[in-house]
This record gives C-alpha cells, sequence and structure tokens, in this order.
C-alpha cells in the first residue's frame, strides 16, 4: 500500500517537473525547429535572445517595472502589515482581506477595469503606470509574509528598547526591522517575481511596450522557433536561484531566533 | 505597542491609495459600467449578457471546465497529500520543494512546455509514431486545456489537503484501529471526514483560480474552448463592445465572490460545529 502510494507519488512529481525539463535539451538545438531529441547541440538560440534587440529592450523593462513594483509594494505593505497586526481598529479584517483580494480575483477582470481607468487619465502606454498596476499584484504577497512574521515577533523586545530609551521609530528600525529583513527579502522576491510573471494586466494597459511575458506571448503567436525554451530555461534558472537565496535567508534567520529563544528558556 | 489613531492612519495610507486608486476604484468603474447607460441606470447589458447565445454558452463552458479540472486535482491530489502526511517532516519539507519547484515558474512557459510535448510534431507523437502508432490530436482541444491546468493547480490542491491532513489527531486513527475498525474503515470513517475540510478549502480556491484562467486556454484550447476571461479579452480588443466586456467581467466577478461567501459560510459552519463538541 504504502509503494503504491509511494510509486504514485513519483507519478504525479513526474507530471509536475518532467515538462519542464524536456526545455533544456528543445533550447540546445541547432536546428531552426523545435526538435527532441536536438541533432546537434548549440547555443545558438541563446545568443538569438542577446542579438535580438527586442528581447532584450523587453528583458530591460520587465527588470525596470518589476523592481519598481517590489519596491512600490514591499514599503506600502509592511507599513500596512503593522497597522493590521498591531493595531485594533474597526474595518480591520475587511481591509486585511482587501489587501490580499488581488491575489484570487480573476486577473482578467482588474485588467479590463484598469485598462478603462488608464485610458480615462492617459495612463495608457505609461512605465510608471505599469509599475503602479504590478504593485498592486505584488503586494499580497508582501501583506501576507511580512504580518505572517510580524505576528511572531515578540513585542517584549521592542518595549525593553524603548523602555530604554529610544523612540517608536528608532525603536522599530533598529529592534523589529532586523527581525523582519529575511522576510522581507522572500517577500521581495515574491513580489518581484509577481511582476516579472504578469502578463494580462500588462497586455491590456501597455500599450505597444513589451515586457519578457508579452514579448514572449507575441513571439508565441507568430511562430515557434526555440528562442522561447531558451528564454524559458534562462527565466527558470533565475526563479530557482531567486527561491533558493530567499529559502536559505529564511532558513538561518529562523535557526537564529530559534536557538536565541531557547537559550533564553 | 498602541498605536494612535493618526498612526494607524499614516501607516497605512501607501496601502490605501495604491488599493484604492488602482484596484477598488477600476472595479468599480467596471461593475457600474455594467448596469449605467448614458442615460443612467439601466438594465440594457445584464439583458444582452442573457440574451447572448455565445455568452451563456461561454458562462456555461467556463462553469464546466471549472468543475472538471477541480474534480480531477482532488482526485490525483488527495492520494498525493496521503502519500505526504506520512512522511517524516524531514522528508516531507524536501518533497514540498519539489511540489513547489513549478510554482516559481512562470504560467506561460509551463503553458508554452505542453504546446511542445503534445503538438503534432510534439514529443508524445514522435514517441507514438516511433512505436508505429497514428498521431493524436491532443493539442488545441479541451484536453489540452484541462492537462495544462490541471498541472498549474495540482500543488495548491495538494498543500491545501495536505494542511488538513497535518492538522488530525493522528491517535484518533489509532483508536478507531485498536477498537477493531480495519485500516480501510479507520480512514473511511475517521480520517477521510476530518480531511474534508482541506478537499473544501483546495477545492474552492483551485474551482476559483480555473474561473479567471487565460493563459491555458488562449494557447493550448482549439476556437471551442474560448472560455470567459478569453471571450472578455476578445469583446477589448477585437469587437471593441467594452459595456459587454465589463458586464462579462461582472459576472464573473460576482461568481468568484459568491464562491468565497459560499466557502466562508461552510467554514463557520464547520467551525461551530467542531466548537459544540465532536458527536452531537
Amino acid at each position: 500500500m504504502r509503494l503504491a502510494l509511494g510509486l504514485y507519488f513519483a507519478l504525479i512529481v513526474a507530471f509536475l517537473i518532467l515538462p519542464l525539463l524536456f526545455l533544456v535539451p528543445i533550447s540546445l538545438t541547432e536546428s531552426q525547429f523545435l526538435e527532441f531529441p536536438p541533432q546537434t547541440l548549440s547555443l545558438r538560440w541563446y545568443a538569438a535572445f542577446f542579438e535580438d534587440p527586442t528581447w532584450v529592450s523587453a528583458a530591460l523593462l520587465s527588470f525596470r517595472v518589476g523592481i519598481g513594483a517590489t519596491l512600490l509594494s514591499l514599503v506600502a505593505g509592511t507599513l500596512a502589515s503593522i497597522a493590521l497586526v498591531r493595531a485594533e481598529f474597526p474595518g480591520r479584517s475587511l481591509l486585511n482581506a482587501i489587501f490580499i483580494a488581488p491575489l484570487i480575483l480573476p486577473t482578467v477582470v482588474l485588467a479590463l477595469a484598469l485598462y478603462i481607468v488608464f485610458l480615462r487619465w492617459r495612463l495608457v502606454d505609461n512605465v510608471w503606470a505599469l509599475t503602479v498596476a504590478h504593485a498592486i499584484v505584488a503586494m499580497p504577497y508582501v501583506v501576507l509574509l511580512v504580518s505572517a512574521n510580524l505576528r511572531r515577533f515578540d513585542v517584549t523586545i521592542e518595549r525593553a528598547a524603548r523602555v530604554l530609551g529610544a523612540g517608536p521609530v528608532r525603536a522599530f528600525m533598529l529592534v523589529t526591522l532586523p527581525f523582519l529583513t529575511p522576510s522581507l527579502f522572500a517577500a521581495g522576491v515574491l513580489a518581484f517575481f509577481a511582476s516579472f510573471d504578469e502578463l494580462i494586466i500588462t497586455l491590456f494597459v501597455s500599450g505597444g511596450a513589451q515586457t519578457l511575458p508579452v514579448r514572449i506571448w507575441n513571439d508565441l503567436g507568430l511562430k515557434l522557433d526555440p528562442t522561447v525554451p531558451a528564454v524559458a530555461v534562462m527565466l527558470t534558472a533565475v526563479s530557482i536561484v531567486g527561491m533558493g537565496i530567499g529559502e536559505t535567508i529564511r532558513r538561518r534567520n529562523e535557526r537564529r531566533y530559534q536557538s536565541e529563544t531557547s537559550t533564553e528558556t | 505597542m498602541n498605536l494612535t489613531r493618526p498612526a494607524i492612519l499614516l501607516l497605512l495610507l501607501p496601502a490605501l491609495l495604491l488599493v484604492g486608486l488602482v484596484f477598488l476604484l477600476p472595479i468599480a468603474g467596471v461593475l457600474s459600467l455594467s448596469v449605467h447607460g448614458e442615460a443612467g441606470f439601466t438594465l440594457e447589458p445584464l439583458r444582452e449578457l442573457f440574451g447572448s447565445k455565445v455568452a451563456l454558452l461561454v458562462l456555461e463552458r467556463t462553469f464546466t471546465l471549472a468543475l472538471s479540472v477541480t474534480a480531477i486535482c482532488l482526485a490525483l491530489g488527495y492520494p498525493a497529500a496521503l502519500f505526504m502526511s506520512g512522511l517524516s517532516s524531514r522528508a516531507r519539507a524536501w518533497v514540498t520543494y519539489l511540489i513547489l519547484l513549478p510554482f516559481w515558474i512562470s504560467i506561460l512557459i509551463r503553458t508554452y512546455t505542453w504546446i511542445v510535448i503534445l503538438g503534432r510534431e510534439g514529443i508524445v507523437n514522435r514517441g507514438l509514431a516511433a512505436v508505429g502508432a497514428e498521431p493524436l490530436q491532443i493539442l488545441y482541444t479541451d484536453v489540452a486545456v484541462r492537462i495544462g491546468m490541471v498541472q498549474i493547480l495540482l500543488p495548491i490542491v495538494i498543500l491545501a489537503c495536505l494542511a488538513s491532513m497535518l492538522d488530525i489527531d493522528r491517535d484518533l486513527v489509532k483508536a478507531a484501529r485498536v477498537l477493531g475498525a480495519s485500516r480501510w474503515a479507520a480512514f473511511r470513517k475517521v480520517f477521510l471526514p476530518l480531511s474534508l475540510s482541506g478537499v473544501a478549502t483546495g477545492g474552492i480556491i483551485c474551482f476559483i483560480l480555473c474561473l479567471g484562467f487565460y493563459v491555458t486556454p488562449a494557447l493550448l484550447g482549439g476556437r471551442r474552448s474560448t472560455i470567459i476571461a478569453n471571450l472578455i479579452d476578445i469583446q477589448v480588443h477585437r469587437t471593441l463592445n467594452w459595456g459587454f466586456a465589463a458586464v462579462l467581467a461582472s459576472a464573473l466577478l460576482v461568481s468568484t465572490l459568491a464562491c468565497l461567501g459560499i466557502f466562508r459560510l461552510l467554514t463557520r459552519r464547520r467551525a461551530g460545529f467542531a466548537a459544540a463538541g465532536f458527536g452531537k
């Protein structure tokens, strides 16, 4: 029974991961077409990405919007989390739900809604407006992660700093912020990828500007050459590295704070 | 740590501005556009929705697709979660990474891989040709859409089921066994009912996310796989019928909120049931 379940589980994991592994050999082909297995190996399509200015500028735009949206959502989300966790006020749980709502409501509804108001405000094809729109998609991750971590923070430590003469802002900066840093980093990574992967809103409100997902999307409609698999492999590598760094920091921090509390007791 | 009122407001201000201006206001705009004509309040767009054969067909298709994908995810995900719940916590952490790995990869790319695998010249058909079988037309059918969506949503369902399984007090299962229940009976009468809250959570989240899918049906489906999000896109970018797009979007939004509402009602009743004590 256990063995059967184990085998079944291996199949499920294969179903989830294997398709992605096929991309690696396909991206390494010499041929013009998608072929598997490739006849001759080459990095031709990786070079093609860097030689095509439309791909490069799409990647740069994605980074620019992603970094902006990350910073914006980190600041707004963290400040809001402090209020949500530490204060009692009417409508708090409703507000919490609204901050998280963009994660679960259909993106296409928000895309249409933003398109309509951006047209009215003449903000279509505006990089800053796109960045703000992405920040909305990224902020739920910040609110979820940071408030979860704030809830676990022992407020007496900050209170001790206050008793010893630090002002509220100073106490927060020197005591609470260092505790939050790893979760801020993890939230930042999640927020960045939320923006970096965003397609639908960008398709609606970016006018003609192409982020990386939009560039891939447009390419899929035209032809199926191996540039897209090459981009996919590079993006996947970036994602896995990002996830790895975030996870390592989170774990190290968890260990540090756990050992500190255990020596306390 | 008592925050004063102005301090609370100041802390919330950036997020409130962000959410208010680029989330609540635009969404309210879409909702009002669907009940507002040139001469004020009107139900004309709604009438158009219920009068449109295409819209009703697409709505029905969206719901059947969401239902079937959710059912497949639960059927595939529950046993997988069951396996994970039996692992040591260290092994389970590693396996969770494996399950979550695809989560970090863009939906666009995950969908794209299925074009490569299921296409006419794709890996599956090459394999079939190598053994002399007829090629299969999978890509650009509803089957491909379901495969693609299940692959994207399965991790969420597995983790939701797993969360409720880990909350179960294993001693209850042991007690049933000691009292003479067979393994199967102990599972069916004790473990399964206690894990149903995770099944409900995973199922509802999966269903809601299905309703809003856009990329997968557009890339993997045929002309008959258009679901509501694709229809909204077509109304905006090709037919330029915004009023109709707004009604469709409102219908999608209301369906999503209704699902969430039902879910909250169910979980609250469950919580009340649990608080009232077992076996009553």
